[in-house]
């Protein structure tokens, strides 16, 4: 079990492409991704809901947690859409 | 006449002649007491949500070529929530159940939708996303076809309940006859698009427009604001021959010689290109407030910047006249928290608000105007709205000069960028010279200023006959407003919607004016009719239009 804590920067926050892309990674891994705010419940990271029903917005911390053998690529992944500005991302 | 009229909102001065295409028709959901085969239920789901992915990404491929990949991006979040475990876990566990597959999509998407519609903010708009992505899964589980916008016969008509931005990036103007729907007004997103690509539409039909079904011949009347339903020949007619001139590159000049800048009216970033494309020589009127609607809070000095310096990029060699914040009246921003006003057009509209209480929200605009004057590529000006003392042209001119020094402090670039005034009060008229002495434009907003130089509002249809710029006393109230300006070495433009109309661009180039800014839609015509001008002979014509007694005079001094 992998953890840790990622400040949010592109501008949109949890929504839009950078969520799309944060939701698709998820799912393209193998490893089970909980999500969440540091000191709140976590929600399954594969499903877009959820995702975007955190309302994480620009500069929030994220906490996420990673099981199976994915478990650190996928975390590695995930931290990179998070800090990466929404113009530079690249699917 | 045509065997049926719809009435409407017309988003775009044009006309156009085709046969009915529904884009998104009614969804029937099936009876519940149908009796349900779950396997075949859990076939057809599977299969709807691989269609609908298939369309995504081909939809999302197409928006990012036509528009851009931000644009683009939409799509993508679509596939993502299409693609939902849960929403999959909640539809098969309901056909489990023995619902209909379209029955077990609508249920599963109900709740989620529900929550988020409960949310602030962003989160809101993702109920719409939501509800997309199920109208979508419902249309293939139901039968209902939806045409595909980017491969629409030549000549076609689109209806639709409402056309969102993807939707209408997609339309090809080459083939697309316009469009009808039943939501939105002249603001609403689509309207604004299908002006910047000069596309005849009408919005807000109402729900009367579900009447009328596929492959029946309409003439959409975008000047009107009218379907016509089964027009007669001479309606064809003249909706064949509303083509509009050819576009014109170049700045353009009377027969002899004057030289009158031919401008776009814009109010999002994504206007600026169609407006280029239509020959508009720079931009004349930048409504900023655009910019603040459709969201939940303003927008921040970067993003004015970023949007006014791609205003300056779009036109380098041109010059882009930016409106300060006009709110009020009867634009509504919700989180700005207007007050209720018995008469909100007489007001706190204009600079009156952004001087007291918009203090803030007006300094942080100017700071983002003064920094892209430094950074943009072509010549930014900026004007006040509905300015009508000395005191408040001073109180906006000093609002400028703080901004400039906060930002030196900060060592950031800036420039101060030339500035005006626009005449819309009958107090702005008499005060020209005034104005004029201490800034470097006028500019004439015809709407406003009709409005209340001939206390006839413009919304109300009772007095739409008086609310018409070609009355001697709004024709006197421009000839006056631009000889004053030019005796005070100012330059005066034109935004309101007389600008755009050819037929009175003779008028308005013998009255003096230096610029005319309008809609693209217009701007070729406009421009054939400066060309066609001779500029000493307007110069007579007008000066008889600011002699006669009554509006048919005028009339005639401009037909003769």
């Amino acid at each position: 079990m992998s953890e840790r804590i990622v400040e949010i920067v592109p501008e949109a926050g949890l929504h839009a492409r950078p969520a799309a892309l944060f939701v698709e990674t998820v799912n393209d891994h193998e490893a089970n991704v909980e999500a969440g705010p540091p000191d709140s419940d976590l929600v399954p990271a594969q499903s877009m809901i959820a995702v975007t029903s955190l309302g994480v917005g620009q500069g929030d911390e994220l906490r996420l947690v990673a099981d199976g053998p994915d478990a650190e690529s996928v975390l590695d992944e995930l931290e990179r859409i998070l800090t990466t500005p929404e113009d530079e991302l690249e699917a | 006449m045509a065997a049926r009229t719809l009435t409407g909102t017309g988003a775009t001065p044009r006309s156009g002649l085709g046969t009915v295409v529904w884009y998104d028709p009614e969804i029937t959901l099936p009876d519940t007491d149908e009796p349900v085969d779950g396997d075949a239920e859990r076939d057809r789901f599977a299969d709807a949500v691989e269609t609908a992915r298939a369309e995504l990404e081909s939809e999302r491929d197409a928006t990012a070529e036509r528009v851009g990949e931000e644009e683009a991006a939409i799509f993508d979040a679509h596939i993502q929530f299409l693609e939902d475990p849960t929403i999959r876990e909640a539809v098969e566990a309901s056909i489990e159940d023995g619902r209909p597959a379209a029955l077990a999509v609508d249920d599963a998407f109900a709740e989620h939708i529900e929550q988020f519609e409960g949310m602030e903010g962003r989160m809101a708009e993702r109920a719409d996303d939501l509800r997309d992505v199920r109208d979508r899964l419902l249309r293939l589980l139901t039968g209902g076809d939806r045409v595909n916008l980017a491969d629409l016969p030549e000549g076609s008509v689109v209806l639709a309940e409402r056309l969102t931005p993807s939707d209408t990036a997609q339309l090809d103007p080459e083939t697309v006859a316009g469009f009808a729907t039943v939501t939105g007004g002249r603001t609403s997103h689509a309207a604004i698009f299908a002006r910047s690509l000069a596309l005849p539409a009408v919005v807000g039909l109402g729900e009367v427009l579900n009447d009328i079904t596929d492959g029946t011949e309409v003439i959409v009347d975008g000047d009107a604001g009218e379907l016509l339903v089964g027009p007669d020949d001479a309606e064809r007619e003249a909706a064949r021959a509303d083509e509009g001139a050819e576009v014109i590159e170049e700045m353009v000049e009377t027969s002899d010689g004057r030289e009158i800048e031919v401008a776009a009216n814009v109010g999002r970033p994504e206007e600026l290109e169609p407006a280029a494309a239509r020959g508009a020589d720079g931009v004349g009127l930048y409504r900023t407030e655009f910019l603040f609607l459709e969201r939940q809070s303003p927008p921040d000095e970067d993003e004015q910047y970023e949007a006014i310096r791609d205003a300056l990029d779009t036109f380098p060699e041109g010059r882009v006249v930016v409106r300060t914040l006009d709110i009020g009246g009867d634009k509504q921003i919700p989180y700005l928290d207007l007050p209720e006003e018995e008469n909100p057009f007489l007001g706190e509209r204009g600079i009156r608000r952004s001087l007291d209480p918009d203090t803030e929200l007006f300094r942080t605009q100017l700071r983002a105007l003064l920094r892209a004057a430094a950074d943009g590529a072509g010549e930014l000006n900026v004007m006040f709205p509905l300015v009508a003392t000395v005191e408040e042209l001073e109180a906006a001119i000093a609002a400028v000069d703080d901004a400039a020094a906060a930002l030196d402090e900060r060592g950031v670039d800036c420039e101060r960028p030339s500035l005006g005034v626009m005449v819309e009060t009958p107090s702005a008229v008499f005060m020209a010279d005034e104005f004029a002495r201490r800034v470097d434009f006028l500019s004439i907003g015809t709407n406003d200023l009709t409005q209340y130089v001939m206390a006839a509002d413009r919304e109300n249809e009772r007095v739409g006959h008086l609310h018409d710029p070609t009355h001697p006393g709004v024709v006197r109230a421009i000839g006056r407003t631009v000889e004053q300006a030019h005796a005070n070495d100012a330059w005066v433009g034109m935004c309101g919607e007389m600008a755009g109309n050819p037929d009175v661009t003779e008028l308005l180039v013998g009255l003096g004016l230096d610029e005319l800014s309008m809609s693209a839609v217009t701007i070729p015509d406009v421009k054939v009719a400066v060309s066609e001008t001779e500029y000493s002979a307007a110069r007579e014509r007008a000066d008889s239009a600011r002699s006669v007694a009554t509006r048919s005079e005028v009339h005639e001094t401009i037909d003769q």
